[in-house]
């Protein structure tokens, strides 16, 4: 028989010329620290070392395995964690840890060559990123890798006197961390989907009996009794067999008749008169909603929904005078129409589910932002009691909102597991991830900005049209009403709806098309009023956090030094822009603080997306009890536990910190109330004597309400749209559960640039963020969070764009190399500047990042580049393409 | 997409090097029909040099170890060149200098498995009439997707030849064609096997470059790339080799650019000049437009950095 060593084990290789090593490191070993990602040698999250050589296991032959030594992740930490895992946790070099794993067997073997050429001596930025360049990372987490690295190389990390601000930071460098595609029931089946190869048809017949005829099929079932599909991967049916070959099979001798429909496909196509019309008046409830809310009722004619204009202010009067200030051929008047790509989450773990029955309970394991909402959306799907139901997620390999709720890959798992009688997993390939799992959509936005002859600004247009898919609810437009206050707003938001799959949420919905637009526009402003571009926007945006950014930025060496249009084949620029996003909480979320057992435990039914919300709850506990976090319990990720906050609208923070901090004053009061002994008096660690001796006590607090805020300038955003923002407020609050509380957190960000005006390349010298976002409550994971939203803000800016045929609505970039997110040498220097003040009326003065932090980066881009070659780019992402066409005047494609 | 339902060959066997393009086809579904692994002999793998100072490289020779050989890197530096700048770190240990000159299209539409296209035994291309914003910008043939070797592309700058176990000194143009059969990626007859790749003795003190024009640092797909050799002496350019890649079905020889310096001083205005040239003959698609540009900035790029 065929065998390898790995990890020091002599195990046997299957005979099957397709088995990839991957699959019998994962599969048949059970060595899940591995991971699968791009299948396509794309993404490095499956490298494993072949006699010390780095190599992608998802292609890989097994065959080709025969008498080789392999190395996985779990084989590099044993028994002692290597310098790079220490560094990984000591820098917080990772998020959601999916990719952590490849990035750790890559950087160790890299390090390990690195010291036996060179000793101790620091590999330059350079060397770590050509390096590190055969590995993604979705979170952002390469700024804290390059330090990772270069520490490690240096020696820094030989000993063990470190430590890690992430408390789970541990599981995630050895790959012992489980995510719901790591989960194994005895007797797991395997789900596959089957999914419209049509962007429009109707099913005329659906012949299921074929493949559940098969040898290693367990049950099919159908999905949906619609018998219209509106896009290409609309789920149909789905199959559970012992093994995913046998379910590909299955799924291919399924008998599928359908009648194609006229598709249109996109946002042009789908606003002409004669465009064939993708949902009927009785069918409009099937959209999907791209908002992290729900929406309000809005005009809807054939594609096109909209206009949506409650943030709208005197929009006749804006109108008018934008009219006027046309034909009287005001030089003030700065107009434009900007286009924004559609942007796929990508998230490295993808979509799944694994579900379980035990008689009537249900558990299921999810890659779920959200495991409450997604327990009472399975009850209520399938009529099951939700005491009953469990939903757990351990560990998420990335959401960035594509995750927030029940997708068909939960749907597909509790129905083929409850057909099945068994464990079902089902998790998307690459191809549904990149096609099917939600995207921001793609928008076109007009702009007409007008400044009064004294400089003010008089009125503000904006109209957007998103390019939703089978989706509807972009706010884009709407969202300009919450700064740069002007005499007049005219605010019209449309969707347009076609033949693709439907948009989702996706980080901050809405703010970075808004923002590139409109940011660009207060630039243009800015050089035709000949004022400083940051001096414009602090005359022009009053809001109070703001303004102090505005402060720290304009007294930053690049900006001060910055120059005007370059010529040569190398030119760089510094642009400037600004974001919101809103401060949200979430009502009614529990956290209990409890002493069980001698050790104190927080537990919440939230979840850590790789946000860090575990060690910020563990920090907070630890810091109050002046103990480590490590010696804080943290249960989350399971739905049994009291209430918690869905991981989206950037709520977590703001919505777990309070709750928790009342219930330790309580706890403390009940563990002082019932000790028998008192510390000994000058003890070092009163609190943790007392913890130990304390019999068991829970305590739960109810997240309550804010005070009032009687700082100037702060108060809750809808208070600036009157009654119909308390309607609004009011609505969010009940349908929503989403509390709009009183203050904008905010980003102002500078950025350099370096354009090669011969080869179309942008590169991001040095980003400049400043964040107002109140009390840092974990200083290391909010910067780890500030740089990963500027590194995909980055992505959407330069690279990222799904692309789909114009005929078939297939999407083209359903693999990792066609759709282009940043890699480590993408990454600039980015400096967080954190203003902490703005929000001391916010129970546990917090609130969160990881919006806010994404919005302005495209349009600080922009501008950037506009100050360095002239020319504004009002597309993106600004590609090569795009740039040598712009540089000659031409449209790009 | 009933109506260009995909035919994907099923009983032509594949033969397997390392597998780097294959596994892919094979997960999404694009190739299905048995599997021959090439096997590796003392023939076919290592690097050998003969006293004239020309070397053979085996096709199952990884691109790392072509990457990381000092001797290659001297005598051959857009070789070396050309295996650094390709696929990722993990990629380039296990690919092998055969297999990357035979892989297949990259075209997305070919990549998809639902697609029907040349390649896949359909009639027609449908990236010409759909989104090929990055195919090719010389429209030689039906099928408008660039070549995906990067090493054929080197090879060509070099005249080197290409044995298999059928025939010897197989030219670039001999393996891979003219660009003009849409349905094929190479011009090997069925069951042909790639054994080596023979290159001429360098020139004396010959200078050469390679450089790809990418969105990204890293790990992406050229949209256009060069690989370029000259002598410099008494500062005229002599012996001009310029091949590009990513922008037509075949490698191309951009024999009007090099015309245009050769015997001319190595000066930026001279290539400056030249670079222009090297969209003759240039055919674009309604979305390629923008590679002619980057064209003759890399020409400009990787000119001057020789002349220097």
């Amino acid at each position: 028989m065929n065998t390898m060593t790995i990890n020091g084990r002599v195990e046997p290789l299957p005979d099957d010329p397709d088995a990839l090593l991957i699959d019998v490191v994962r599969d048949q070993l059970g060595l899940t620290g591995t991971k699968l990602v791009c299948g396509g040698g794309v993404c490095g999250a499956c490298t494993v070392l072949v006699d010390g050589v780095p190599v992608t296991s998802c292609l890989m032959p097994a065959r080709a395995a025969v008498g080789k030594s392999v190395t996985t992740v779990e084989g590099i930490g044993a028994p002692e964690l290597h310098p790079v895992q220490k560094a990984f946790m000591a820098h917080d070099a990772l998020q959601c840890g999916f990719c952590t794993p490849g990035f750790i067997v890559e950087a160790a073997g890299f390090c390990d060559r690195w010291r036996a050429a060179k000793g101790t001596a620091v590999p330059s930025r350079e060397e770590i990123g050509a390096a590190l360049s055969g590995h993604l990372c979705r979170c952002g987490a390469y700024d804290a890798i390059y330090r990772a690295v270069a520490d490690a190389c240096a020696g820094r990390f030989d000993g063990d006197n470190f430590a890690s601000p992430r408390i789970e930071a541990r599981d995630k460098v050895t790959g012992a961390a489980k995510y719901t595609v790591d989960v194994r029931h005895d007797g797991q089946l395997e789900g596959v989907i089957l999914r419209s190869r049509d962007a429009h048809a109707r099913i005329a017949a659906l012949d299921l009996a074929p493949a559940r005829a098969l040898s290693g099929v367990i049950a099919v079932s159908l999905l949906s009794d619609d018998r219209i599909v509106r896009y290409v991967g609309e789920p149909i049916a789905a199959v559970a067999a012992r093994d995913r070959k046998t379910a590909l099979a299955a799924l291919a001798a399924i008998k599928l008749t359908s009648e194609p429909l006229p598709a249109v496909i996109g946002l042009d196509a789908a606003r002409k008169d004669d465009a064939p019309v993708v949902f009927d008046r009785a069918s409009r409830k099937k959209a999907g909603n791209v908002s992290e809310a729900a929406g309000g009722p809005a005009p809807w004619k054939q594609n096109v929904r909209g206009p949506t204009s409650v943030f709208a202010r005197r929009a006749k009067r804006a109108r008018n005078w934008v009219n006027e200030a046309r034909q009287a051929n005001n030089r003030l008047l700065v107009e434009g129409t900007f286009r924004t790509g559609t942007q796929q989450h990508a998230c490295l773990e993808p979509h799944a589910a694994v579900a379980r029955f035990d008689g009537a309970e249900l558990t299921v394991h999810a890659s779920s932002q959200w495991v409450v909402h997604l327990k009472e959306q399975i009850a209520k799907r399938f009529k099951l009691d939700p005491a009953r139901v469990r939903v757990i997620a351990d560990h998420i390999g990335g959401g960035f909102g594509s995750k927030a709720g029940i997708g068909a890959e939960t749907i597909a798992a509790v129905e083929l597991a409850r057909a099945a009688n068994a464990p079902v997993r089902v998790a998307y390939d690459r191809h549904e991830e990149l096609s099917v799992a939600g995207y921001r959509p793609a928008a076109e936005v007009k702009v007409a900005l007008l400044p009064s002859d004294r400089g003010e600004l008089k009125a503000l247009s904006v109209t957007a049209h998103a390019d939703t898919g089978a989706a509807i609810n972009s706010t884009i437009a709407g969202l300009a009403r919450l700064m740069y206050p002007a005499e007049a707003k005219d605010l019209s938001d449309f969707d347009v709806i076609s033949n693709l799959p439907p948009g989702a949420a996706f980080r901050g919905p809405g703010g970075p098309p808004m923002a590139f637009a409109v940011e660009q526009a207060v630039d243009e402003a800015a050089l035709r009023l000949a004022v400083d571009p940051i001096a414009l926007r602090k005359r022009w945006d009053p809001d109070p956090n703001r303004q102090r950014l505005y402060d720290w930025a304009l007294s930053l060496d690049i900006w001060r030094n910055r120059t005007s249009v370059q010529t040569g084949r190398y030119r760089r620029g510094v642009g400037v822009a600004t974001g919101y996003w809103f401060y949200l909480w979430q009502p009614k979320v529990k956290v209990e603080v409890a002493v069980k057992g001698g050790r104190i435990v927080a537990s919440t039914a939230t979840q850590d997306i790789g946000t860090g919300t575990r060690s910020v709850l563990a920090e907070t506990v630890a810091r109050e009890f002046d103990i480590e976090a490590s010696e804080v319990e943290v249960r989350i990720g399971d739905s049994s536990l009291p209430e918690g906050p869905g991981s989206g609208g950037s709520r977590v923070t703001a919505s777990v910190l309070p709750p928790t901090l009342t219930a330790i004053q309580k706890l403390k009061a009940a563990i002082l109330d019932q000790a028998t002994r008192k510390p000994a008096p000058g003890s070092n660690a009163p609190w943790r004597e007392l913890i130990a001796r304390s019999g068991d006590i829970a305590i739960s607090e109810t997240r309550g309400e804010d005070g009032k805020n009687t700082a100037p300038g702060i108060r809750s955003p809808l208070k600036d749209l009157g009654l119909l923002g308390v309607v609004f407020g009011w609505m969010m609050r009940r349908n929503s559960n989403i509390v709009i509380g009183a203050g904008v957190p905010s980003s102002v960000q500078v950025i350099e640039v370096e354009v090669d005006t011969w080869l179309g390349h942008v590169r991001v010298l040095n980003v400049h963020t400043g964040l107002a976002v109140g009390k840092i409550a974990a200083p290391q994971l909010a910067h780890s969070q500030a740089c990963g939203a500027i590194i995909q803000g980055l992505g959407y800016a330069l690279y990222e764009a799904r692309e789909v045929d114009p005929l078939s609505g297939e999407v083209l970039t359903a693999g990792m190399e066609d759709y282009r997110i940043p890699g480590i040498a993408d990454t600039p220097e980015i400096d967080v500047h954190f203003d902490e003040a703005g929000f001391d009326h916010v129970l546990g003065n917090s609130v969160g990042i990881g919006e806010v932090a994404t919005v302005p980066t495209s349009p600080a881009v922009a501008n950037a580049i506009f100050n360095a070659i002239g020319v504004r780019l009002a597309e993106i992402p600004i590609r090569p393409d795009r740039i040598v066409a712009a540089l000659k005047g031409r449209t790009a494609a | 997409m009933s109506a260009s339902s995909p035919t994907i060959a099923g009983s032509v066997p594949e033969f397997r090097a390392a597998g780097t393009d294959l596994s892919e086809r094979r997960r999404s579904g694009v190739s299905r029909g048995p599997i021959v692994d090439l096997p590796v002999t003392s023939g076919t793998i290592g690097i050998d040099w003969a006293a004239d100072g020309s070397a053979r490289i085996g096709a199952s020779t990884t691109i790392s170890a072509i990457a990381s050989d000092q001797r290659i890197r001297d005598a051959y530096p857009g070789i070396a060149g050309a295996a650094q700048g390709l696929a990722t770190p993990q990629i380039r240990h296990l690919a092998t200098l055969g297999g990357n000159l035979a892989q297949r299209s990259r075209c997305w539409y070919f990549r998809n498995p639902q697609i029907g296209c040349l390649k896949k035994g359909g009639s027609g291309c449908p990236a010409r009439s759909g989104n090929h914003l990055y195919h090719a910008v010389f429209d030689l043939g039906p099928c408008v997707a660039p070549h995906p070797s990067t090493m054929a592309m080197a090879l060509l700058a070099y005249d080197a030849t290409i044995a298999t176990d059928h025939r010897s000194r197989l030219s670039i143009p001999d393996l891979l064609g003219n660009g003009t059969n849409g349905a094929a990626d190479n011009a090997l007859e069925p069951g042909e096997r790639i054994e080596a790749i023979s290159f001429p003795a360098p020139l004396a003190s010959e200078r050469a470059d390679y450089k790809r024009a990418i969105s990204r640092t890293y790990a992406e797909w050229p949209l256009v790339e060069i690989c370029a050799r000259a002598l410099v002496s008494g500062g005229i350019f002599q012996h001009v080799r310029i091949a590009a890649g990513g922008i037509a079905p075949v490698p191309l020889r951009l024999t009007a650019c090099e015309a245009a310096l050769e015997g001319k001083p190595a000066n930026a205005e001279v290539i400056a000049q030249a670079a222009q040239l090297a969209t003759s003959g240039a055919k674009p698609l309604p979305m390629t437009g923008y590679k002619l540009e980057l064209l003759v900035g890399l020409v400009r790029d990787v000119m001057e950095r020789i002349a220097k």
